[in-house]
């Protein structure tokens, strides 16, 4: 990389006032490292709540970047944190197959249409679902995610080629 | 007759504090909550309060304080407390104590969460 492109970067993610991003592979361990910083750092955040709710979507986001981000033997994906304006957006990004992405989508889009109470209800049904990150409707994690932002999560799918694409998602805190 | 020995696990930086003494009727769990490894922390957990229903003559007192759970291990400790609804069927009573910080909603919520998929169960939201 040119220096001209590394200060590009750096110019980005001040401008946006990210506070943590990764790009790369995912694993438990960077998981464990990047929650403790993550600790550390909101400890300044001065309000403990806050703190939680970020800290509980981060993990959320981290796990299912792991679980649902293989590509071959290792997971890879992308984590950002940024603070503007008040507030606080994680975004996670990880590749997927095309196919999933369809039904992905719907299950989005109607948590994004859901108010809270219909979230929670979800949530109380997805309690007792196995462990088997499969089957119908929304992950007990991204119920999780859904449930502790702030406003409804948004969502994207970028092409990547004929049978996968980039899925980001992001929660406002 | 048959004796379930005590489970005694100590809590680690990601994984809680865990206490069951069928002898005594005492279950609590303290701590954080995402191990790496779900099934592998809390299977021989699940398989203790399993063969609680079959065992235990008194009732079973319950004390909960998470401080962080992750979802994975939120659908272990489901799992948990199937056995306290088993222990309730058959014949003794569970009462649960659901502790947590004052101003953690997070811990509130899923405590009334888990009050709300188990009506039955004598179940108390506590702060600390």
């Amino acid at each position: 990389m040119e220096i001209s492109q590394a200060i590009d970067i750096r110019n980005a993610m001040q401008k946006s006032g990210v506070i943590m991003a990764y790009n790369g592979v995912v694993s438990d361990e960077l998981m464990v490292t990047l929650a403790e910083i993550l600790k550390s750092r909101l400890e300044g955040l001065d309000d403990t709540k806050r703190s939680r709710t970020v800290f509980s979507v981060f993990m959320e986001g981290m796990q299912n970047l792991i679980w649902h981000g293989r590509t071959g033997v290792e997971s890879t994906g992308m984590v950002c944190i940024s603070e503007q304006d008040n507030e606080i957006v994680i975004v996670c990004g990880n590749r997927i197959q095309r196919e999933d992405s369809v039904k992905l989508n719907s299950v989005l889009e109607q948590l994004q249409n859901a108010d809270k109470d219909t979230i929670r209800q979800l949530y109380r049904e997805g309690m007792s679902r196995s462990n088997e990150h499969e089957g119908p409707g929304a992950g007990l994690g991204l119920l999780e995610i859904a449930r502790r932002a702030t406003h409804p999560i948004s969502f994207a799918f970028t092409d990547v080629d004929a049978t996968h694409v980039d899925f980001f998602l992001a929660a406002r805190i | 007759m048959s004796v379930i020995t005590d489970l005694q696990i100590s809590a680690t930086d990601r994984t809680p504090e865990i206490h069951l003494s069928p002898s005594a009727g005492v279950f609590s769990m303290k701590g954080e909550s995402f191990p790496e490894d779900v099934s592998a922390f809390y299977g021989q957990v699940i398989v203790a309060i399993d063969q609680l229903a079959a065992k235990l003559d008194k009732p079973l007192e319950v004390d909960i304080a998470m401080v962080y759970i992750n979802s994975s291990s939120i659908k272990a400790m489901f799992r948990i407390f199937e056995g306290f609804e088993a222990v309730r069927k058959a014949g003794q009573a569970v009462n649960i104590r659901w502790h947590h910080q004052d101003d953690d909603d997070i811990m509130q919520e899923l405590g009334e969460d888990f009050k709300d998929r188990f009506p039955e169960l004598s179940f108390d939201i506590k702060v600390l």
